[in-house]
């Protein structure tokens, strides 16, 4: 890959390696290349071995600061290299009081944006072998020759949509920021929804919920969904049946996305680590949307020291209904 | 819940399920009967502390076992027995509102309103138009799980 990606790695593996070898931190949360080229796994370091594998590159996707619910419970002091929305799922826990500050060192990475190799393998027209990066353009190899391509068409959803790239909370930035991003349709599919009617509506969400297997994968990547006993396991009462119809996939979908109301850091895992692309970003962002419409602007994530909208109140707020 | 009124031989009658917190709008309701007015039998009354109890999976898991239409009823702002209840569930149950409008529910179908332990009127006409609303919009299918009904349905 491009000679950026060697100096930064090294960079960032330079800054990490004091602090774990020297024994600051117990554990690095890193990224390190996947089975494929195009896929940057969670890298768990302990040692000097393993920060060889360290990756940081246009794949690595993945929002590291949820496995810290995991990995402080054998771990005193954990390093996490967070992008942009790592940061705000960091602070997500913080505000949760899931994790505190003094366990964790950040290390920020101003974020580009991570690419999607769906949109590569579109642009290229077959499967790609490999891609070089320069100046914002992406080189794309395929058998039959090269592709060139703009490096923000070929951005994963939710980097596309990414307001702010720089983390928010950190204790060492390893590179220079790269400026809030102004971003103009990252509510365009929810007011395209809003346009329906209520039959269309139900129409499109129960043919896309129709799709889910229960997996509970945008659970388990969502790092706002920390609760020791998720509403789907409980037993007494059993909000959530098993059966897969229709009612018990809104069930879960309508409960999962409430449980956000405010406290969703818009970061995409959820959608992402869905294996049949259900659009849950749209559940999550009409929340949004709405809480920022009625109760003032609110980016969860950003100041763990702001009260979050559903934490809070004002005698003269508006409702969404009758209150004559 | 269990007697679902919906489908009987006689023809298509709406349940509506409210849920009233105990302190304004049930004794709103006693008021109301007491005064003898009448709301229609179409409405099943279900007490909760406070407004600010109502977790929003109740309202879903009446729509699962047959509701029509759900309202939720409390205090006026400023007279929550607990101070605070109702204006949490201000935001709460606006926000959950407009989710389920989202997910492709008519607007009639989940309601709130405030209503004091005083207007046993207001309550006899929330009661009355939602009902009404409810039989205009016809039974609703949305969430309905088909093997509750297929119990109800034998009540
Ligand atoms: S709901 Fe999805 S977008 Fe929101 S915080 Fe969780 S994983 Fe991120
Ligand atoms: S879906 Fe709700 S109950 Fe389950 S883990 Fe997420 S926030 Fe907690
Ligand atoms: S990850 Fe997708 S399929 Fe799995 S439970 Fe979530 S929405 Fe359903
Ligand atoms: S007690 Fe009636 S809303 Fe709180």
């Amino acid at each position: 890959m491009a000679e950026r990606n060697v100096e930064s790695v090294n960079k960032v593996r330079e800054a990490v390696s004091q602090d774990l070898l020297g024994g600051r931190i117990d554990l690095l949360l890193g990224w390190e290349k996947g089975h494929y080229w195009w896929q940057s796994r969670p890298l768990f370091a302990r040692s000097e071995a393993d920060l060889e594998k360290l990756a940081w590159d246009s794949f690595c996707a993945v929002n590291l600061s949820r496995y810290l619910l995991e990995e402080l419970k054998d771990h005193d002091k954990v390093g996490v290299l967070v992008k942009g929305c790592d940061a705000r799922a960091f602070n997500r826990l913080l505000q949760d009081n899931m994790v505190r500050r003094e366990q964790v060192i950040l290390y920020g990475l101003p974020c580009p944006g991570m690419l999607d190799y769906n949109r590569l393998v579109e642009k290229a027209g077959g499967a790609p072998l490999e891609i070089t990066e320069e100046n914002g353009r992406v080189i794309i190899k395929v058998g039959s020759g090269e592709q060139e391509a703009q490096r923000d068409d070929l951005l994963l959803d939710k980097c596309k949509d990414c307001r702010y790239p720089d983390p928010a909370v950190y204790d060492q930035l390893l590179f220079s920021p790269q400026g809030e991003k102004e971003v103009t349709e990252r509510f365009k599919t929810v007011e395209e929804l809003e346009e329906m009617s209520a039959e269309e509506r139900f129409g499109y969400w129960e043919k896309e919920l129709s799709r889910c297997l229960r997996c509970y994968a945008c659970r388990q990547a969502c790092p706002f969904c920390s609760c020791r006993e998720c509403f789907v396991e409980q037993e007494n009462p059993r909000w959530q049946g098993r059966a897969y119809q229709p009612s018990e996939n809104f069930m879960f979908h309508l409960v999962r996305a409430y449980h956000g109301t405010g406290r969703c850091i818009d970061c995409g895992e959820c959608e992402r680590s869905c294996p049949v692309d259900i659009p849950l970003q749209e559940l999550n962002r009409k929340l949004i949307k709405d809480i920022n419409e009625l109760y003032g602007d609110y980016e969860a994530g950003l100041d763990p020291e702001q009260e979050p909208p559903l934490l809070t109140y004002r005698p003269d707020d508006p409702a969404a209904f009758s209150e004559k | 819940m269990s007697a679902a009124l919906n489908e009987t031989a006689g023809g298509w009658e709406p349940l509506i399920v409210s849920f009233c917190c105990n302190w304004c709008s049930y004794a709103g309701g006693d008021l109301a009967g007491t005064s003898r007015m009448s709301y229609p039998v179409n409405v099943k009354v279900i007490r909760v502390p406070c407004s600010g109890r109502m977790n929003p999976m109740f309202v879903l898991r009446a729509f699962q076992r047959g509701a029509d239409g759900v309202l939720v009823a409390g205090c006026h702002p400023g007279d929550c027995h607990y101070t605070s209840g109702n204006y949490q569930s201000r935001r709460r149950l606006s926000a959950f509102k407009r989710l389920v409008e989202f997910a492709g529910f008519e607007p009639e179908r989940f309601e709130v309103r405030w209503i004091s332990s005083s207007e046993g009127d207001k309550f006899a006409e929330e009661m009355t138009s939602i009902t009404e609303k409810i039989k205009a919009l016809g039974p609703n299918r949305k969430m309905r799980d088909a093997r509750w009904q297929s119990v109800t349905s034998k009540v």
